[in-house]
């Protein structure tokens, strides 16, 4: 092997070995020096556990005041396509979980309600 | 000339690192934003969230559901950003119905922590730090009739 030879595996090697530097000190600042922040969120982006909750004061409130626009409003906060899919979705998790069977039956009266409202979906 | 290419190459290879690192960050695998708590929400959103919060207590009165569900907002002090949400309301023309409930249930809390500090032997708090409710220029309030019900179930798990 010549001595020209190994000079350019040599510089191959070391051009591989920075590109793998800048790779991690990307992620290093990436991920520990500079990491992602959630601030700003939407609605939509939160847990399955907030959005039952959230379900669920909209459910008490449509339970008071019978206003279906009211409560099919305050739920597209929730930028969801399928009102009633999310409800639903909402009602089988909180069984799951435990919630207060009054509270269930909370929202299911308001699946029943948007199902009579939004047949389509 | 021949240290100089060496050194160039180097960079250049730093370089392509760095931005192959920030291809696969931002194209190949970005950032998605999922699973996040009501703290972290936009300020409007907050806001939204905070009203129903009032409003729903407004009907259940139910204090601790409440308090639970404000704690998930981050707000250092749940009593004052009520307070100074009900205020803005009002300012912008906002509804009347929210502005009360948001004010409503800033004074359920101020009362409930009156009543804790007064049983701990605490001084009393001074008029100052007293909350800033807007009621004088709210009509009467209507008497909430269909949530009776609600009031004494058992909460749910808060998340």
């Amino acid at each position: 092997m010549t001595e020209e030879s190994l000079y350019r595996k040599r510089r191959v090697l070391f051009f591989i070995l920075t590109i793998v530097i800048g790779i991690t000190a990307g992620l290093v600042y990436g991920w520990l020096i500079n990491p992602v922040a959630y601030t700003d969120t939407g609605p939509h982006t939160l847990r399955l556990d907030y959005k039952t909750d959230y379900i669920l004061m909209v459910a008490e409130l449509y339970h008071a005041d019978r206003d279906i626009n009211v409560a099919v409003a305050d739920l597209g906060y929730l930028g969801s396509e399928s009102l009633v899919e999310l409800v639903s979705q909402a009602v089988v998790f909180a069984g799951q979980i435990g919630y207060a069977s009054t509270d269930v039956e909370l929202m299911l009266e308001l699946v029943q309600s948007l199902k009579a409202v939004l047949p389509e979906q | 000339m021949e240290n100089q290419r060496s050194s160039w190459y180097l960079l250049t290879g730093l370089i392509l690192g760095l931005v192959l690192g920030l291809v696969f960050t931002w194209t190949v695998s970005p950032v998605s934003y999922s699973d996040s708590t009501p703290d972290s929400l936009r300020e409007d959103f907050k806001n939204h969230y905070r009203s129903m919060i009032a409003q729903v207590y407004v009907k259940n009165t139910n204090l601790l559901r409440a308090e639970s569900r404000l704690m998930l907002l981050g707000d250092e002090d749940a009593v004052g950003a009520l307070s100074a949400q009900a205020q803005r309301v009002l300012a912008v023309g906002g509804s009347e119905d929210e502005a009360r409930a948001l004010a409503t249930l800033a004074a359920a809390l101020a009362s409930q922590t009156t009543k804790h500090e007064t049983t701990l032997g605490s001084p009393a708090p001074s008029e100052s730090s007293a909350p800033v409710i807007p009621t004088n220029t709210l009509p009467p309030i209507k008497t909430a009739t269909a949530a009776s019900g609600l009031v004494d179930k058992t909460p749910s798990p808060e998340p």
